[in-house]
């Protein structure tokens, strides 16, 4: 288990090391330089402005410079924003959409499984008809479109809910159900179908014939090990959320990081688009690792070693 | 009847007659697919929209990229005001204009701007030498005679010119959505293309050459699944620029590793078999072996996920065009449509409807395709 | 012999499949007596398995009893509730089932699933009773180390522990009957020997009946009182575990003795295996179900099924060949 977390933790560097590495060399290799876009600087600024930030070094030199800066947890000043820098960014848009994604998490797996075990347990029945049929709408349709779906209904149409902003609990519905319509529907359908298939296993009828109800079987025996496919997708699911977000937090215009970061991509701002994405995806394999973790803590057959 | 107690001839034959009905690999794969409503249902789902996006741009009078200001933001099914004469109606357009719509609902010229009564909240127009009022003082705006001051009865009609009405710069919608849909399943064919022979060559090489060569091939697709691709699509994007091409790259070059996964374990399992070593006892090159008799042996998943990579494509295009980082204007994609539309969301919700309801059709039809034929071709099935 | 507790009379199992009703069981009935052991013995497919599981009402959803009782002490087990079905499951009837591999959720340390079914029958119980009784039961089917094993989980064990699990779950509320399909099929031969000796302790301590179901007659000689041979979803010849090796009645029953190995056999004289493969049981064949594969079957068989020959007060057998009409010549059984 320790062998198995370092392992991994190994391969997450290595891993790191190539994002920043290819982050880097992308960037780099848009013609022109960061300053050379639009507005016309004058020669004299432009070799300032290359001077202040380094951008004359030769680039391994820069890349060097920039892995040590990331490794102390420093993502540079913002080219686009003088005065304002990455990390800055970062503090002020992660917390609010770490909140937002950390509230649909919640809501995901408090409806998901629910409606997963349901859709089993009454296999055939119109219940299931009736919840696959949802999740097969949630997992087909794109989250841009249910987000202004629901504004166009309960915002324009109904007026009973906010179209934009967190500032009361009632601005984090739409947002929530949006960002969560997509993974919802996902685990619930794989949800359904682990359970099915644990249901059919042989220790299921061995749970039947020692005379337990169905109800004693779904819970004690069954539960537990159709949820171990569940937990396998948490990480990606992390991962759709926040990818998610990007157009949640565009249409509801909430200020979290994944609209700072589109922002930053529309405007080619390249020290803000190059450290989003190397936090993005540190935070992404970090959760990641953490949930392999908690399911080899479910599972007793796995031993990494 | 024969003597009863004669002896029962049976041969060998009879007794090892197989009980089931015999059917080839393919026409079996047909018969389970097509028992299935919904893998059927998305199959013509999907030959409409081709159709609909290959061949629909031939019927229509308009172009995707002509912008038309005299009617901006025309819906489907406009309210009209019935003119004096009873000859033909009037629309408000959404800069405060008059427009002439026959009675059959063609759009016709926008009237002439006589004077403004700004006293009045009124605009006078020009019809047929009559003057007609467009009263602005309260919502909905109202069409009157100027001097009774009496309100033409209103009506609603369908929009015959451009019968999904039109979008922000006075564009066919209609028209768009045949470019769009074009676009979005140029893409995802082009880029799961891509995929395709990327993912069937390294995990064909990687399962086939095993040991070392396999570890380290499956490492670094280790490495890649741990990276969000998302995130490196939209690098991609910046790099490349927006446009087509860039897409098409973008997501060509990045989904390829599930599809090397699946790839590599049928083939890693299917090598132990016995066929394939009757292969190399005769002497097969290393090359027929592996695209004669491995990678059709394969078919069967590499099919499924790559129809699972469709509607991922298309969804992954529509999100980039819905961020702005897509495609060009006035190139169109579903996508890009989308985003165009939540700017009016409140006033033209059809500007959102009829786009986002194609996606979703494709999504459908895809998804629905692909569930049937990984039903289909799975034998633990068959019963 | 003693009373019955189990009485199966004209049982009619069918399978709703996509491709038609499958007849699984055909007119099935036999008795089980107080602390007698019946074996159940025909190839994969005979129902033999099916008969048992609906004795438990085990069966999926998609089989339905078209006809028929099966009467368990006072009972009719095909008439009870859920609830009543629920009770006597795991308590007066336990099953032990084929894979022991499959068999116990992985999930679970097997202590807790042994305790848990004392748990559900008799909830009155302390924590330290059920406790000690698990230990008890790991004991009485010679688990070693059971205060350790306890808290292992099913895949720590091997193959044949695990089975010893799953009989002392059996085991563990003293059943009147012990259903037991096929439990020594995925073991090693040595450790079948082993779970078949704790199947006849467990008859001489509680006097517990068994229904013993295999397809291997070696293991039938070993350990049964009484045989009933099936054959497409029938059974073909019911009679006393002498009489089946000495006396039998059936070419099916001859059939199978011909194909057991014996290594005082000369070796020149091969195994006879039964030619052909079972009837589809979605299309029946009108008569005798093994007449397309009997080397006797006369015109007859392929046309009517034939009805049970007594040929003694414990022994009768479904062969034409038994009929007072049926001739003499190229009939082993009638001379």
């Amino acid at each position: 288990m320790v062998r198995y977390f370092f392992k991994r933790l190994g391969m997450m560097l290595i891993a790191m090391f190539f994002i920043i590495l290819l982050t880097f060399v992308i960037m780099h290799s848009i013609p022109g330089g960061p300053f050379t876009s639009d507005k016309k600087v004058s020669p004299a600024i432009e070799e300032a402005m290359n001077e202040k930030y380094h951008l004359d070094d030769p680039l391994p030199k820069q890349f060097m410079d920039y892995l040590g800066n990331v490794l102390r947890g420093d993502f540079g000043p913002s080219y686009k924003y003088p005065g304002k820098t990455v990390n800055e960014f970062i503090e002020d848009g992660f917390p609010v959409s770490a909140k937002l994604g950390g509230i649909t998490i919640i809501f995901v797996l408090l409806a998901a499984i629910p409606m997963g075990i349901l859709a089993a347990v009454k296999n055939g029945k119109w219940q299931d008809t009736l919840m696959m049929a949802l999740a097969t709408i949630g997992v087909t349709i794109p989250s841009f479109v249910i987000a202004s779906i629901l504004i166009y209904l309960f915002s324009y149409k109904l007026s009973l809910l906010p179209s934009y902003g967190l500032d009361s609990w009632k601005g984090y519905i739409l947002p929530v159900i949006a960002l969560g319509g997509y993974s919802i529907s996902y685990i619930a359908r794989l949800m359904r179908s682990s359970l099915l298939e644990v249901l059919g296993q042989d220790y299921i009828r061995t749970a039947r014939a020692k005379g337990l109800t169905e109800h004693q079987i779904v819970i004690r025996h069954a539960l537990r090990n159709a949820l171990i496919p569940v937990i396998t997708v948490l990480g990606p699911t992390i991962a759709n959320l926040l990818t998610g977000s990007f157009v949640v937090e565009k249409i509801f215009a909430i200020p979290g990081l994944g609209v700072h970061f589109v922002d930053s991509v529309t405007q080619r701002d390249y020290t803000t688009i190059m450290g989003v994405t190397v936090f993005y995806a540190t935070f992404l394999m970090a959760m990641t690792l953490l949930v392999d973790l908690f399911y080899c803590l479910i599972d007793p057959r796995i031993k990494y070693d | 009847m024969e003597n009863k107690w004669g002896k029962l001839k049976a041969t060998n034959e009879d007794r090892e007659k197989i009980w089931k009905k015999n059917r080839t690999f393919a026409g079996d794969v047909w018969f389970r697919f097509r028992h299935k409503p919904t893998a059927l249902a998305g199959l013509i789902i999907i030959a409409l929209l081709m159709f609909f996006a290959v061949f629909g741009p031939n019927f229509t009078d308009y172009s995707y990229s002509k912008q038309n200001l005299d009617v901006v933001n025309v819906p489907p099914r406009m309210r009209v005001y019935e003119t004096a004469d009873g000859e033909a109606y009037l629309y408000i357009t959404q800069n405060m204009k008059l427009l002439e719509v026959s009675k059959d609902g063609h759009l016709g010229s926008q009237l002439e701007k006589v004077r403004e009564d700004s006293g009045r909240y009124m605009t006078i127009f020009d019809y047929k030498g009559t003057e007609v009022a467009l009263y602005y003082g309260q919502k909905p705006y109202l069409v009157a005679d100027p001097e009774t001051l009496v309100i033409y009865p209103h009506t609603t009609v369908w929009n015959h010119s451009y019968l999904l009405g039109t979008d922000s710069l006075g564009r066919d919608i209609l028209t768009r959505l045949m470019y769009g849909t074009r676009v979005s399943l140029v893409v995802a064919f082009v880029a799961v293309a891509v995929n395709l022979i990327i993912g069937i060559a390294y995990g064909g090489i990687s399962g086939y050459a095993g040991g070392n060569a396999d570890q380290v091939m499956m490492r670094i697709v280790d490495i890649i699944s741990t990276i969000p691709l998302t995130l490196y699509v939209i690098l991609i994007m910046v790099l490349l620029g927006s446009g087509l091409k860039s897409i098409i790259i973008a997501l060509g070059t990045v989904y390829w590793v599930d599809m090397a996964r699946v790839v590599r374990g049928q083939v890693l399992s299917l090598k132990q078999q016995d066929f394939v070593l009757a292969a190399r006892t005769i002497g097969s090159p290393t090359k027929t072996i592996l695209f004669q008799h491995l990678v059709p042996n394969c078919m069967g998943s590499i099919l499924v996920t790559a129809t699972m990579l469709i509607p991922s494509a298309i969804f992954m295009e529509a999100f980039l065009g819905f961020l702005g980082i897509g495609l060009r204007p006035p190139l169109a994609s579903l996508g890009t449509m989308c985003n165009d539309a939540t700017e009016n969301l409140r006033t033209c919700p059809y500007q959102l409807f009829f786009p986002a309801l194609v996606i979703v059709l494709i999504m459908f039809a895809f998804n629905f395709v692909g569930d049937g034929l990984r039903d289909a071709l799975d034998p633990k099935l068959k019963k | 012999m003693s009373d019955k507790i189990l009485s199966i009379d004209n049982l009619n199992i069918s399978f709703m499949t996509s491709n038609g009703e499958v007849q699984a069981v055909r007119g099935v009935s036999f008795d089980v007596h107080k602390g007698e052991i019946v074996g159940l013995v025909g190839e994969s497919g005979s129902g033999k398995s099916v008969t048992c599981m609906s004795i438990l009402r085990l069966l999926a959803d998609t089989a339905v009893i078209r006809e028929g009782t099966i009467r368990f002490e006072d009972e009719e087990l095909t008439r009870v509730s859920k609830a009543e079905m629920r009770s006597i499951r795991g308590d007066k009837i336990s099953m032990v089932f084929q894979d022991p591999m499959s068999s116990l959720n992985p999930l679970i340390k097997v202590g807790k699933q042994v305790e848990e079914i004392i748990r559900i029958h008799y909830p009155k119980k302390t924590k330290e009773q059920l406790y000690q009784e698990t230990l008890e039961l790991f004991r009485k089917v010679r688990i070693p180390e059971p205060e350790k094993r306890f808290h292992s989980y099913p895949h720590e064990f091997s193959g044949g522990m695990r089975q010893r699990v799953m009989i002392a779950m059996a085991l563990a509320n003293r059943p009147d009957l012990l259903i037991a399909d096929e439990p020594t099929t995925a073991l090693d031969v040595t450790i079948q020997d082993q779970i078949l000796k704790e199947m006849r302790t467990l008859r001489s301590d509680y006097g517990t009946s068994i229904i013993f179901i295999t397809h291997d007659l070696g293991v039938v000689a070993e350990l049964c009182d009484r045989v009933e041979v099936m054959y497409g979803g029938m059974i073909m010849e019911q009679a006393p575990i002498d009489d089946i090796f000495e006396n039998p009645k059936h070419p099916y029953t001859l059939g199978l003795l011909s194909s057991i190995p014996d290594v005082t056999q000369d070796k020149s004289k091969r195994l006879v295996p039964i030619p052909g493969s079972p009837p589809d049981m979605t299309n029946p064949p009108k008569g005798c179900p093994f007449a397309p594969r009997c080397p006797y079957a006369r015109n007859i068989c392929a046309n009517e099924i034939p009805e049970f020959y007594t040929i003694d007060e414990n022994h009768s057998s479904r062969c034409w060949l038994l009929d007072e009409e049926a001739p003499l010549e190229d009939n082993p059984f009638r001379t």
